[in-house]
């Protein structure tokens, strides 16, 4: 029998269970009598729960007290969040100078302001701007931080970071008023746009190079007092630890993952046999290794603070993690695409830098943020070794008399801010995924 | 079959100035000798097919023409420059000799527009807005100027195929390699492609194509040649070649897919 649908089927709306709430509480969580009591039954464990966390952290906290004593007196139940409050400032900046606190404020600040752009649609040229944040940042910050005396190479990496920091917010503004790079709006200014490649180079040269002179004689008079890094502490020593090993060990297991693959030996090898020796030690080793040994194959007189050695463990460490990161990354790109980029003719470092890094880097954000937030976490060993970053200083607190043997509150508390940070890393790392791939639907 | 023009046989423009240069090149895979003893000269100009059953090594061939593949014995002199070693020869060679490929390999992170003005810009150092304005005229010669903004999974095959064809093109190469640049179509793509591939051999570009679309074959091919096992069986052109085949396994692989 031959059939011809003579008119187009209307569409309906779905049944109720579909859109209703008590449609959906319906099919999902009382769908049987076997998972009604399995709600009901976490619904009040639910319960229990958040009312402990409640009457302990809130309705029976101490927030306001002397001592420990104090706290007993209020209520023998509840938090003694006192003896935290009373610490922040050290959790925060350890013992770095009271009076001197302005200078990690200001770090902090300056780091603000050098990245904003890499957040704004209307500002071009990410990739330099980061490159200037990794390769400048650290010593401008390192300065404020350390103070004191600079020598030669530190005068001329702050002046270099002076004049990239300036250009780098004068490009933000440019960017932002009037949507053209700085490099185009110095050119407009001065009236070369259509001039030759080479008398504009030259212009632009001629204004960095008096940029870098006038920054050279203003750095030469500004001196911040010296705060030896025994001084460092709490939230901020971590900060810096991480923070230093979060940029470098992303660049070191590029290049580390790059000379795996090497079809040189020599490199091949070295890559290799780095990799497995670091890989295979857990970092406390390595840090113990970093402070305790490595002196001892230096020269007599060498000496490196200990808080330099820990960071360069820390960026080794993460750098060959990393390397195995963006190797499974590499892995992932079709050999196709190695083909499309010869067959125009990109040499390997191009190929590697517009075509074939961009994609793998894209697929590897998870995994590389995943380890930047075991990294974080993992800072805390450096506690182990006698620096006093964030936990170190949570536990001192137990010590410090008028809160002897406060234990929990502060763990506690370093718990919650850990999980503050790593959690907007975490969720920072979803959005930018989704971001990548928009246009990207294979 | 598609892409077959009724006006028939394009003229050749084939001049005497021999630009591809082989000479009893051999290739190995391990053990496995895919290219055995392999002569061909190509002109200025010319327009070869390549075909065979797979595995005879066609694809092998043309790809040891880009250096994709190394070739173990015998010369390979494209553009005047022997095959080595040499790095910068080998980037040389790849600016000269463009290439299509069975799967576009197109940049999936790039926009049809970036992924035509990468080359130009970075290899032969045009400023952007000339490698854009090229970039447009081929966008147009290929008829999808309107696409440049989007991303090449955004695509049909068909389209992804014509860019390649395009970006291949902005290089201004001196040759365009084809690896069956139709196989991995749907059917109603593959004309799309073979016309532009058609309106190509038009303006004289010297081609090298393998394929499997003998009617496409039979319009511009001046020569066709036939390769069984790592040899080439045959060569010939068009007309003889499919009207007169001489050798046993190319009369047979007429026989089954004509």
């Amino acid at each position: 029998m031959a059939f011809v649908k003579s008119e187009k089927t209307p569409d309906r709306p779905a049944p109720l269970s579909e859109r209703s709430v008590t449609g959906w509480m319906r099919k999902n969580l009382f769908n049987s009598w076997f998972n009604s009591i399995l709600t009901v039954g976490t619904l009040l464990l639910i319960y229990f729960i958040v009312k402990g966390i409640w009457d302990w952290g809130f309705a029976d906290a101490t927030f306001m007290a002397e001592n420990r004593r104090e706290c007993f007196d209020n209520s023998l139940t509840g938090a003694c969040w006192a003896g935290v409050i009373d610490w922040l400032d050290n959790i925060f900046y350890g013992r770095y100078p009271r009076d001197q606190i302005w200078r990690i404020h200001y770090g902090g600040l300056m780091l603000v302001l050098w990245m904003a752009p890499l957040w704004m649609e209307r500002v071009k040229g990410k990739v330099l701007i980061a490159a200037g944040v990794v390769v400048f940042y650290p010593f401008l910050s390192g300065y404020l931080f350390a103070g004191g005396d600079k020598g030669v190479f530190m005068q001329l990496m702050v002046t270099g970071a002076v004049v990239a920091l300036i250009a780098n917010t004068a490009n933000m503004i440019t960017g932002l008023l009037k949507q053209e790079s700085l490099k185009g709006f110095l050119l407009r200014v001065s009236g070369q746009t259509i001039a030759p490649d080479k008398t504009q180079r030259n212009i632009l040269l001629a204004i960095t190079g008096c940029a870098f002179a006038a920054a050279f004689i203003w750095q030469m008079n500004w001196r911040v007092d010296a705060v030896p890094w025994t001084k460092w502490g709490g939230l901020f020593l971590t900060m810096v630890i991480s923070g230093i090993g979060i940029a470098s060990s992303l660049p070191g297991g590029i290049i580390l993952a790059l000379g795996r693959r090497s079809k040189l030996t020599v490199i091949r090898v070295l890559c290799v046999s780095f990799i497995e020796v670091f890989r295979s030690v857990p970092l406390i080793t390595v840090l113990f290794m970093a402070t305790t040994m490595f002196p001892l194959f230096m020269d007599e007189g060498f000496v490196l603070n200990k808080l330099t050695q820990v960071i360069i463990a820390v960026v080794l460490f993460n750098a060959c993690y990393m390397a195995e990161t963006v190797r499974a990354g590499l892995q992932a790109i079709p050999k196709g695409q190695y083909e499309g980029a010869h067959t125009i003719g990109l040499g390997y470092w191009r190929m590697m830098g517009l075509v074939i890094m961009p994609q793998a880097l894209k697929h590897m954000i998870p995994n590389i943020v995943g380890s930047f937030i075991g990294l974080l976490k993992d800072t805390t060993l450096v506690s182990i070794i006698g620096l006093f970053d964030i936990l170190g200083m949570l536990r001192s607190i137990s010590k410090d008399v008028p809160w002897l043997g406060l234990h929990k509150e502060p763990l506690i508390f370093g718990a919650m801010l850990f999980f503050i940070l790593c959690f907007l890393m975490s969720k920072y790392s979803r959005y930018l995924e989704v971001k990548l791939s928009a246009g990207n639907r294979h | 079959m598609t892409g077959t023009r009724p006006q028939g046989q394009l003229a050749s423009a084939a001049s005497s100035e021999v630009i591809i240069e082989i000479d009893k090149m051999n290739k190995w895979y391990g053990a496995f000798h895919v290219l055995k003893d392999i002569d061909l000269i190509v002109r200025k100009g010319e327009r070869i097919v390549v075909c065979g059953p797979s595995g005879s090594g066609k694809s092998t061939l043309i790809r040891c023409i880009n250096a994709l593949e190394e070739h173990q014995e015998g010369d390979i002199v494209v553009d005047g420059i022997k095959m080595g070693k040499n790095l910068k020869n080998l980037d040389h060679i790849r600016t000269e000799v463009g290439m299509v490929f069975q799967n576009f390999n197109l940049f999936p992170h790039m926009t049809i527009l970036e992924n035509l003005t990468l080359g130009p810009i970075w290899v032969r150092k045009m400023s952007r807005a000339d490698a854009v304005e090229t970039a447009m005229t081929y966008l147009e010669r290929v008829k999808i100027p309107e696409q440049a903004g989007k991303y090449p999974g955004q695509l049909s095959g068909g389209q992804q195929q014509r860019v390649a064809i395009a970006r291949s093109l902005c290089m201004n190469p001196k040759i365009i390699l084809f690896d069956e640049p139709t196989s991995a179509l749907d059917p109603e793509m593959i004309k799309e492609v073979l016309d532009v591939m058609v309106e190509l051999a038009d303006t004289g570009m010297t081609m090298i194509v393998v394929t499997h679309e003998m009617g496409f074959a039979k319009t511009i091919a001046d020569q066709v040649i036939f390769m069984d096992q790592g040899d080439i069986v045959e060569q010939n052109e068009p007309a003889g070649f499919f009207e007169n085949p001489q050798h046993d396994r190319t009369k047979l692989f007429l026989s089954q897919i004509l």
